[in-house]
């Protein structure tokens, strides 16, 4: 089961013990916060960070700071627009809508796998993400994502950190 | 006979120019120009270009006005995407309400509601350069 739930933040308090992404260890109770930023001019828009390592459970928040312009986070699922499936095929699909800036959306995840998800107005730019369900294994037992690719711009497709990337550093940010 | 017709032609057009620079110098300008905030999820003011006014019907590319705080026309932008910039598309007659242009800033947009996809703003400001403070927050 996935849970998702829409927030507008409160700025000032009453955020959950949000994670501190720089931490290496991340416990399954506390929530990963992914950022929605993008530059002044609107010449560039990312998620920070762009592939996470997380445990089954574990909740994620995806919160706009970008104060000019909107964003989401949608998984590769084709209930949303008929996107390929990117994400396990047991997991539920989920779709912020447009998050205004400062306005946020949160995902429980609980099957392990990779899960892709894009910014719907910017997916054709690259702002895509990647979040890994599971626990790491030592020696390499997870593989590069062989995924439905269809219809998915080369923007995106040259975007997604890689698995074992991430697997490896827990954390991954756009270069 | 088509001087005779031309001349008309002209006159109106003219006229049509002089009444829409008119009633596009305050927020809001008049129909069929729309609040873009109301269109599509997006800030009602946007740092760096206003409050953004657009006809529907001219999407993607507008034009589309943007307005400082005090109301006052600060922009004419065009929004052009940029897999449009080909030998085969081109993008004519685009309409400037406000002729007044002091300068004139094109960059690039990786996209936002209502124009979702890469694209470049060509922005006519019809204001000073030292000017635009005044919309960037």
């Amino acid at each position: 089961m996935t849970v998702a739930r829409r927030d507008v933040l409160s700025l000032g308090g009453g955020l959950v013990a949000a994670v501190s992404l720089s931490r290496r260890d991340v416990r399954a109770e506390e929530v990963v916060e992914i950022r929605m930023k993008g530059r002044a001019d609107g010449s560039q828009v990312w998620f920070d960070p762009i592939g996470v390592l997380i445990k089954p459970g574990q909740m994620v928040r995806w919160i706009n700071y970008n104060p000019g312009n909107s964003h989401t986070t949608t998984a590769y699922h084709p209930a949303n627009f008929g996107k390929p499936l990117r994400i396990p095929e047991a997991a539920k699909s989920w779709d912020s809508d447009y998050l205004l800036p400062e306005e946020s959306f949160s995902n429980t995840f609980t099957e392990q796998g990779v899960y892709d998800y894009l910014c719907i107005p910017h997916e054709h730019a690259g702002m895509v993400g990647r979040i890994i369900v599971g626990e790491p294994e030592p020696h390499g037992g997870w593989m590069e994502l062989v995924a439905a690719s269809r219809g998915v711009p080369d923007e995106a497709l040259k975007a997604f950190p890689m698995v074992e990337e991430i697997m490896a550093k827990r954390i991954v940010r756009r270069v | 006979m088509k001087k005779f017709v031309l001349a008309p032609v002209l006159t109106l057009a003219s006229s049509f120019c002089a009444i829409a620079a008119d009633e596009v110098a305050k927020a809001p300008p008049a129909a069929p120009f729309q609040q873009v905030s109301r269109l599509v999820k997006l800030p009602d003011f946007l740092p760096g270009i206003g409050q953004l006014f657009v006809d529907p019907a001219t999407l993607p590319a507008g034009p589309f006005l943007a307005y400082g705080r005090d109301g006052r026309l600060v922009s004419t932008i065009y929004m052009l995407p940029t897999k449009d910039l080909n030998p085969d598309k081109s993008f004519d007659n685009l309409a400037a309400p406000d002729g007044n242009v002091d300068h004139v800033d094109v960059y690039y947009n990786a996209g936002h509601p209502g124009v979702e996809e890469p694209h470049v703003h060509v922005v006519l400001w019809h204001v000073a350069a030292a000017s635009e403070a005044s919309v960037a927050k």
